[in-house]
């Protein structure tokens, strides 16, 4: 898989990372399109947010390399977003200055706003009204001038959500984004990534680039299964699991619609064979058994 | 035994402080007035021993004596009447200069340093101490203020800053400021640039610490990758981040570093100024004359409580988000 895909907008090309003997991802390799939203789940400590960091740019592979949106990744930057577990949000800002954060860095300089002030004013009461939009999106327009210290942890990861969005990064990486919060505020922030799932039908429906393209690690199945239309295993329990893990289970999940009931019965066969894929130490198999995404994808487009 | 900790009503709060404060103030004035009292009734006690003296004088008949006797009678009539004189005075109001009543502390203290003093009357102690202190300190905190903040956040965004500057630092911080002092008068003398150079580099080290500690702790990694993400360039990730996120606690180590200063500057104006809350201090402390040195002293305090009062408002407005 080394000819890129139209639409690519995340390439992973032979990634490898270790911390000193500690050998954790092996020679990963990974294609994203534009319009995927992409559950990675994985054993405990078998290196999911290592290969986000990787991703992100902040920690660079040490073998391999990372194409985000065409370019490789040296160092973070706007195309790739990031909404961590917690310490998200900028306690010194408002939600909606926090949301408004990324457009007045991406689109001014610090000189500019110094010495262009009255522009500025005006260019920044347009940001705020465009944070207002995306906050009212993610229905929390109420909640528009309380610092982070004031909010709930599920208000919070929603404002990171909105603060993310804003940029309209290629890529989306969440980690583990909803692992700290109850049970009702999950199912919300989950309805919230079906309701840009069905932005991205509509946009393919209408010939365009769909807008919103997400990796996300989560430790549920259950929730994998739900918020995405294709789910990563990334596991060492495989032939060649002491050098580290890489990919072991690479298909499609079924797509639900926001207002479409939680029937998780359905996600039992994918459930057991995940598990079997995945999360069993003792699996010596090769890694590319259940790695079969691109294939089926190709045979359904083929012409 | 009493529950640690436990929460008291707040009226209790309240009286209990004002209690400290009226037993201070109380026990002061039972002190200073005993003292007074006792004072009197020495000097009445004199008086009387004076007076009993004259009359032992004045009993014997001056024409018997030869002109030599009668010379040195009539001088100690004179001694007597001018000792009667003076404990008469003292008799009616004490004047104890090393623990002077609130009356005297008044009179002699804060109106005398209020009121136009000197041969010509134009000395104003108070407004000139107090403006040449001020100025003093804030000129000196202010440049301290801004090295710290530049050398602090530096310190906390780039590696190798952080390493070339972390050993001088924590060694300037161990050495009390005070033992430098010598090193300031002769190498920058005694002006006003002596003041500001030495408070600057007295809390310098500590400031600088604190905000470098600031800069690395209380801004996250990840809130520094996600600002990159944001598309921040790394003067808006040291403006817009870093120093927002630390401007609370940035207000609160400059508030606790105006006590350190103040020991520096007024201990400095002790040794060699003319001017100046430090100056006045020793004049005074020569004489033994409390009565200016304690209304200073008070003056002093309030103003610390003010200055403290105020960098708090001030971290509030600035900093809403904080909390308290
Ligand atoms: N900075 C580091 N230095 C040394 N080892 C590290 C470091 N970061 C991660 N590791 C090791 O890399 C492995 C993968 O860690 P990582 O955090 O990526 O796991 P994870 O899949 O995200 O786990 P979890 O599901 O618990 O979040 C672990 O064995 C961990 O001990
Ligand atoms: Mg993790």
């Amino acid at each position: 898989m080394s000819n890129t895909r139209p639409n690519c907008v995340l390439h992973c090309q032979g990634v490898s990372h270790w911390f000193g003997s500690n050998r954790v991802l092996n020679n990963i390799n990974l294609e994203i399109t534009a319009g995927q939203i992409v559950a990675v789940v994985g054993p405990s400590g078998c290196g999911k947010s290592t290969l986000l960091r990787a991703i992100l740019g902040t920690h660079p592979p040490k073998a391999g390399q990372i194409i985000a949106n065409g370019h490789p990744v040296t160092r973070p930057n706007r195309d790739v977003g990031i909404v961590y577990q917690n310490y998200s949000l900028f306690d010194f800002l408002t939600a909606r200055d926090n949301v408004a954060f990324g457009l007045m860095l991406d689109q001014t300089t610090l000189p500019e706003r110094l010495f262009g002030y009255f522009q500025w004013r005006k260019l920044r009461s347009q940001h705020r009204q465009q944070a207002l939009d995306l906050l009212e999106k993610v229905q929390l327009s109420k909640a528009a001038n309380l610092y982070p210290h004031e909010m709930s942890g599920g208000m919070r990861q929603r404002v990171a959500i909105a603060q993310a969005l804003i940029m309209e990064p290629k890529i989306l990486l969440l980690d583990e984004p909803f692992g700290a919060l109850d049970e009702a505020t999950r199912e919300e922030l989950q309805l919230m990534l079906l309701r840009l799932y069905d932005e991205n039908l509509q946009a393919k429906a209408a010939g365009q680039t769909p807008p919103y393209t997400i990796l996300i690690v989560t430790h549920e199945l259950n929730e994998a299964l739900y918020v995405s239309d294709r789910v990563i295993g990334l596991s060492q329990y495989h032939q060649d699991g002491a050098n580290g893990a890489t990919i072991v289970y690479d298909k499609q999940a079924p797509v639900f619609k926001a207002g479409d009931a939680r029937d998780f019965e359905q996600f039992e066969t994918q459930k057991d064979e995940l598990r079997k894929a995945v999360f069993t130490p003792s699996a010596t198999r090769h890694h590319s058994e259940f790695v079969t995404f691109w294939n089926e994808h190709d045979k359904a487009f083929a012409p | 035994m009493l529950m640690v900790r436990k929460s008291i009503p707040k009226a209790w709060q309240f009286s209990l402080g004002i209690a400290s404060i009226l037993l201070l103030v109380g026990g002061y004035t039972v002190f200073s007035h005993g003292r007074a009292v006792r004072q009197k009734e020495v000097a009445a006690q004199q008086l009387d021993n004076v007076r009993n003296l004259l009359s032992e004088v004045l009993a014997t008949p001056a024409d018997e004596l030869d002109p030599a006797s009668l010379a040195k009678r009539q001088s100690k009539i004179h001694d007597y009447e001018a000792q009667i004189t003076r404990f008469e005075q003292e008799s009616q109001t004490a004047i104890d200069r090393t623990v002077p009543t609130w009356s005297s502390l008044y009179h002699d203290g804060l109106l005398r340093v209020l009121s136009p003093q000197g041969l010509k009357k134009d000395e104003y102690w108070l407004a000139e101490d107090a403006w040449a202190t001020f100025i003093r300190l804030i000129s000196g905190l202010g440049v301290g203020v801004a090295l710290s903040l530049i050398i602090g956040i530096l310190m906390g965004a780039y590696a190798s800053i952080e390493s070339f500057f972390l050993p001088p630092l924590s060694f300037l911080a161990k050495i009390p400021p005070t033992a430098m002092m010598a090193i300031f008068f002769i190498l920058v003398g005694t002006s006003y640039q002596m003041y500001v150079t030495m408070i600057a580099f007295g809390v310098l080290p500590t400031l600088a610490q604190s905000i470098y500690q600031s800069a690395k702790k209380d801004v996250p990694e990840n809130l520094i990758f996600k600002a990159y993400t944001l598309g921040a360039s790394s003067l808006e990730l040291i403006w817009n981040v870093i120093y927002k996120q630390i401007l609370p606690r940035l207000i609160d180590a400059v508030r606790l570093q105006i006590g350190p200063a103040m020991v520096m500057l007024v201990a400095a104006e002790w040794m060699v100024s003319s001017a100046g809350f430090g100056y006045r201090l020793r004049l005074f402390y020569q004489r033994t004359d409390m009565t200016v040195i304690f209304v200073y002293v008070l003056i002093l305090g309030v103003a610390g409580l003010v200055a403290d009062y105020l960098l708090t408002l001030l971290r509030r407005k600035l900093c809403p988000w904080f909390g308290d």
